[in-house]
């Protein structure tokens, strides 16, 4: 499903280089849970980052479904995470003015599908991470546990074959995040997704099919 | 802590160097809108005072005779009077030059005692080879003295011949050399022309008369004195002032114009005031945290107000001093169309090329300060309520906007209860001529809608994003993001809506003001110059003569032209400039029992043909009604009028609609006239055509006819109308332009607030283009936005400006000028308004939204 070939990235600050990614391969197989865990500033986020496209290698190349990435235009991008990507944020970065069940809808939305059908379709993926009760409920009047999950509502909404996940329980209290990987795991096994989890905590990192650790821009290893 | 504010407020301003620039730019060129109009206004007065006080020299009264001119011998009288040292005689002719290159040029010319001038004026002859010139040269039949930057300018020198046309007569002169200025600095005196007094009589056909005296009188003789002791002893209806009065008259005469231009003037400078509120309750809402934390330190509320208010004088300060820049450069555009106006309404005003206002400390000081003032005015209502906000309060992210959202309720309140005060300020009259209550009520709608403007973005917003499902449908996803970021900052976003509603309000304002004072003016032409061709001098239509023999020809040519085959009938028509308590009126006199059965006038009350022969029997007058509002008389009142004759009382038979004149009208039958005033003149002859005759036919035989008299010009009909158009057109068009630019601030407000929007938002924009949005949905994300605010704007501008063009033509125009104006609506200006408003805001928000669109998602995704 995601192939990483040699994949370095550098942001240049002034006159000096600074390498997030050097030399990075992995490989995800379709259906697997993957994890990718590591201290702050070590580059996990720069590499998911690329992945959803949002960011772009230096060098090496990123392969989704085998097929290259590095000659994508900005709109085939956009296409791509329509229809294959979907993204879990720290932050929930859900829109603080819309309604749960708005913000589960704002992909579909943005894609120009019909209201009625983007509104039932965010209510069943609302009721799929529990949170149906909630649905016209705003973000300010909701827990962070719930947020999130509104937020991964969002991101299995148009059916993406690729979850992406940047450090979920980072901003929620233990359980409220152990309740959201268990989430993130059920609904993998459920839709058959491919996850690719970014984290440092090790409880989270846990739940995954396969673990790997960064440390520095590099991939040490896989367990 | 005080020491470290300027530190933090110029951190806030280059935080964000566009939005600075911007509302620098803002507040520049409201400035430069208000001191240009305030610099043209008074350069304009100012080249008349310079025009009258150098040509008066030592002149301290001035005996004139008016249009009509005075006997010379006056000046025997005068000269024995007590307290006078000389009495000068003048004629003084603005004529047009008759021939190529500089055809149609007007030239005024002076004719002076030359062998006296030079101890009294401020002026000296000099011939082409650099000397005094001698007698001979000097009292030479056509000799004539050019100024020198004038003959700079036309490249004349001695021997050049010039034919000037005066009247229905072209003279040819000869220069002998030029008139420089004696003081050392560049005055009127070059750019006229000076011959010596008898040449000049004899060559306009004037022996024994003269326009004015001018008097020397004693130091030791107070001049009001020696004024008091002639006054009596003139003939009527010679006058005696000094000269400074005369401009103080055309300050009068000019003043409610220059108040209308002056208060349009200082729109531009409230919708700068509105941009800088918005800019700093940007600032202030950026900065909660941080005012939080310098709470916290120990800084005072009045240490927060000082912050913010000093960053906005700042602001104020920059744009204030390049805006007075700008406004100088724009002055000197402005000022000859000013000139040209006032010159079309008023009276003759030229504005040399040299003459224009140039950019002085004072004139910076004076731009600073007023950038300053709007600056801070505009920031006290944000600064204050950082200031009031408790630290606590102002750590918690959100506070700011929620508090505004409740107070759109009594914003609003208080916008009702300022409509409802500009509808009670709209009754009383007017103060000293001037329509002071009226502008105070315009400012009370325009600031009562401005206070409505809150809810509304908050009401619209609300209504938009609401439970309606089929509207949320309806504007779709963009849409409805788009009004829930409008809703979600009624504040910020209503001070957009609000300059944007100004602007609007202003063009469609004065925009249905001018479309129905001009239907109203084509309305009266239409039934009012019903002459078919009118025979004139050719300075007639240009109106660049004036002068003892301009616009004049003697009354026995209406014979001539009646006995042309195809005249049905003639009116001779005489425009003379008479003084009326203190101010100029045009005296008209003509057949009107011709003008009854011909034409018409427009009456307030009664028929005209019915009242025109009433006039001519009981030898009264019909009087404009802006001449009947500023005397305070009335059908049946007496009219009371210097005469040649003495102090005459004149029955008001009616008062009718004049659009021609700002000064007022008054009309009487010509028998009447000739009793009363040495006048064997006609300034027009009104020629009717018989039925079925070819106009253009008549026409040549009447130039041919008259032709062979005098210089004369036929003119048709539909070019009279055309050419009382083009001057009421060119009165406005500096009108457009103000209302132009204060469109054009409230647009910068639009970018200015959509700017900020989209960096504030990064994250969320980010989000978007992560979850699935494309450059171009975020491209129209932000043009909705744009529309929103447009679309508000448009609606309170429309009612701001329909109510406002009510204001200014039964209210302001009306007490200002006296002009009965008919209400038309033009419904193509208000869809204009509108149209113009969403597009300019779709247009502002193109930037901001191309921006939005090009940011990367990863810096907004880790935007804090």
């Amino acid at each position: 499903m995601v192939r990483l070939n040699h994949v370095s990235k550098e942001y240049r600050r002034d006159e000096a280089a600074v390498a997030a990614l050097r030399d990075v391969s992995l490989r995800v197989a379709e259906g697997e849970f993957c994890a990718l865990m590591g201290p702050s500033g070590c580059g996990k986020s720069t590499l998911l980052n690329i992945v959803a496209g949002l960011d772009h290698p230096t060098s090496g190349e990123l392969f989704l479904e085998e097929r290259p990435t590095s000659h994508l235009s900005d709109r085939e991008w956009t296409g791509l995470r329509r229809s294959l990507i979907g993204m879990v944020f720290q932050s929930f970065h859900l829109l603080p003015t819309l309604t749960a069940e708005d913000n589960v809808a704002l992909p579909l939305l943005l894609q120009g599908e019909n209201g009625r059908s983007a509104r039932r379709r965010a209510a069943e993926s609302l009721a799929r991470v529990g949170m149906e009760p909630r649905a016209r409920h705003r973000p300010g009047e909701l827990s962070g546990g719930e947020q999130q999950r509104v937020a991964i509502a969002r991101a299995l909404v148009h059916r993406p074959r690729l979850l992406l996940a940047d450090e979920p329980t980072g901003n929620l209290d233990s359980r409220s995040g152990a309740d959201v990987i268990a989430l993130l795991q059920s609904l993998s096994k459920e839709l058959k997704q491919t996850v690719l989890l970014v984290t440092h905590s090790q409880e989270a990192a846990y739940a995954a099919d396969r673990l790997h650790t960064m440390r520095d821009g590099q991939l040490d290893g896989a367990t | 802590m005080l020491k470290a504010l300027p530190i933090i407020a110029r951190s806030h301003m280059v935080e964000r160097p566009v939005r600075t620039a911007m509302t620098i730019l803002g507040i520049a060129l409201g400035v430069a809108v208000s001191v240009a109009i305030r610099t043209a206004n008074v350069e304009v007065l100012r080249s008349f005072e310079e025009a009258v006080l150098t040509v008066a020299g030592r002149a301290t009264l001035q005996v004139s005779g008016g249009e009509l001119g005075l006997d010379e011998r006056v000046i025997a009288r005068l000269r024995n009077e007590p307290g006078v040292l000389s009495a000068l005689p003048v004629v003084q002719q603005q004529a047009q030059v008759a021939a190529l290159p500089h055809r149609g040029k007007p030239l005024v010319v002076m004719g002076l005692d030359l062998l006296d001038a030079a101890d009294h004026r401020t002026f000296h002859l000099k011939t082409e080879a650099g000397t005094e010139p001698t007698l001979d040269p000097l009292l030479e039949p056509n000799a004539v003295f050019i100024g020198a930057r004038l003959a700079e300018e036309w490249s004349l020198q001695a021997g050049s011949q010039i034919d000037l046309l005066v009247g229905t007569v072209t003279h040819r002169l000869v220069v002998r050399g030029v008139v420089e200025s004696s003081t050392g600095v560049r005055t009127a005196w070059e750019h006229l022309a000076v011959m010596d007094i008898a040449a000049a009589q004899s060559l306009f056909g004037s022996i024994g008369k003269i326009d004015r005296i001018d008097l020397i009188t004693d130091p030791a003789h107070p001049v009001e004195e020696v004024a008091d002791a002639i006054k009596p002893r003139l003939p009527p209806p010679l006058t005696v002032r000094r000269p400074e009065q005369r401009n103080e008259q055309v300050e009068r005469m000019v003043r409610a114009f220059q108040l209308n231009l002056a208060t349009l003037s200082g729109v531009g400078l409230l919708v700068g005031l509105l941009l800088v509120y918005n800019t700093i309750a940007y600032s202030v809402v950026r900065h909660r945290r941080e005012i939080g934390i310098l709470r916290a330190l120990g800084l005072s509320r009045l240490g927060i107000t000082t912050l913010f208010v000093g960053e906005a004088a700042v602001m104020g300060l920059i744009g204030g001093v390049a805006g007075s820049l700008f406004g100088v450069l724009l002055a000197n555009r402005l000022v000859l169309s000013l000139s040209r106006t006032v010159f079309d309404l008023y009276v003759p005003v030229r504005v040399a090329a040299d003459g224009l206002a140039s950019v002085t400390p004072a004139l910076l000081i004076e731009g600073g300060l007023f950038g300053l003032v709007v600056a801070m005015l505009g920031a006290c209502a944000p600064s204050m309520d950082a200031s009031r906000t408790a630290p606590a309060q102002a750590l918690a992210p959100g506070e700011y906007e929620d508090t505004q959202v409740f107070r759109a309720g009594p914003l609003a309140w208080f916008g009702g209860g300022c409509l409802v005060l500009a509808g009670l300020l709209a009754l009383p009259g007017p103060v000293g001529g001037l329509s002071l209550f009226g502008y105070a009520s315009a400012f009370c709608l325009l600031l009562g809608l401005s206070c409505l403007a809150p809810l509304l973005v908050y009401g619209v917003g609300t209504l938009v994003t609401g439970k309606d499902r089929a509207e949320r449908r309806r504007v779709g996803a963009l849409g409805l993001i788009a009004a829930e970021q409008i809703a979600r900052a009624p504040g910020r976003n209503a001070v957009t809506v609000s300059a944007l509603m100004v602007g609007i309000a202003i063009m469609i304002g004065v925009g249905i003001m001018i479309q129905s004072f001009r239907q109203t003016v084509e309305a009266w032409i239409d039934q009012t110059v019903m002459a078919d061709l009118v025979v004139a001098t050719p300075g007639w239509p240009t109106g660049e003569e004036g002068g003892m023999h301009a616009k004049r020809m003697p009354l026995a040519w209406a014979a001539r032209a009646a006995a042309v085959p195809g005249v049905a009938a003639v009116d001779t028509y005489r425009d003379l400039t008479v003084e009326i308590a203190g101010r100029p009126v045009s005296l008209v006199s003509r057949d009107l029992r011709v003008h009854a059965e011909r034409s018409r006038y427009l009456f307030v009350n009664g028929d005209s043909a019915e009242l025109l022969p009433r006039t001519v029997t009981a030898r009264g007058v019909v009087i404009s009604e802006v001449l009947a509002g500023r005397l305070g008389v009335r059908e049946g009142s007496m009219l009371t009028m210097m005469t040649p004759a003495g102090d005459r009382s004149f029955p008001v038979i009616g008062v009718f609609y004049d659009y021609a004149t700002d000064g007022g009208k008054l009309v009487m039958d010509r028998s009447l006239y000739r009793t009363l005033w040495d006048d064997d003149t006609t300034t027009v002859i009104a020629v009717y055509l018989a039925l079925g005759v070819e106009a253009g036919v008549v026409r040549q035989r009447l130039a041919d006819a008259m032709g062979q008299v005098g210089q004369i010009v036929v003119i048709a009909n539909r070019e009279i109308k055309r050419e009382i158009l083009a001057i009421f057109d060119r009165t406005f068009a500096v009108t457009y332009a103000l209302e132009f630019i204060a469109v054009a601030i409230a647009l910068l407000g639009i970018v200015n607030t959509l700017l900020t929007s989209v960096l504030e938002r990064q994250r969320e924009m980010a989000t978007l283009r992560a979850i699935g949005a494309s450059a171009g949905q975020i491209r129209r994300l932000v043009l909705w936005e744009g529309l929103y605010l447009g679309l508000l704007g448009a609606c309170l501008g429309v009612v701001g400006g329909v109510s406002l063009s009510f204001l200014l033509i039964h209210v302001i125009n009306k007490q200002s000028f006296g002009w009965t104006i008919q209400f038309q609506f033009p419904v193509w200006l208000v869809v204009e308004g509108v149209a113009l408003a969403v597009g300019a805001a779709l247009v502002a928000s193109y930037v901001p939204a191309l921006w939005a669109a090009r940011q990367p998602i990863v810096d907004g995704l880790r935007y804090e």
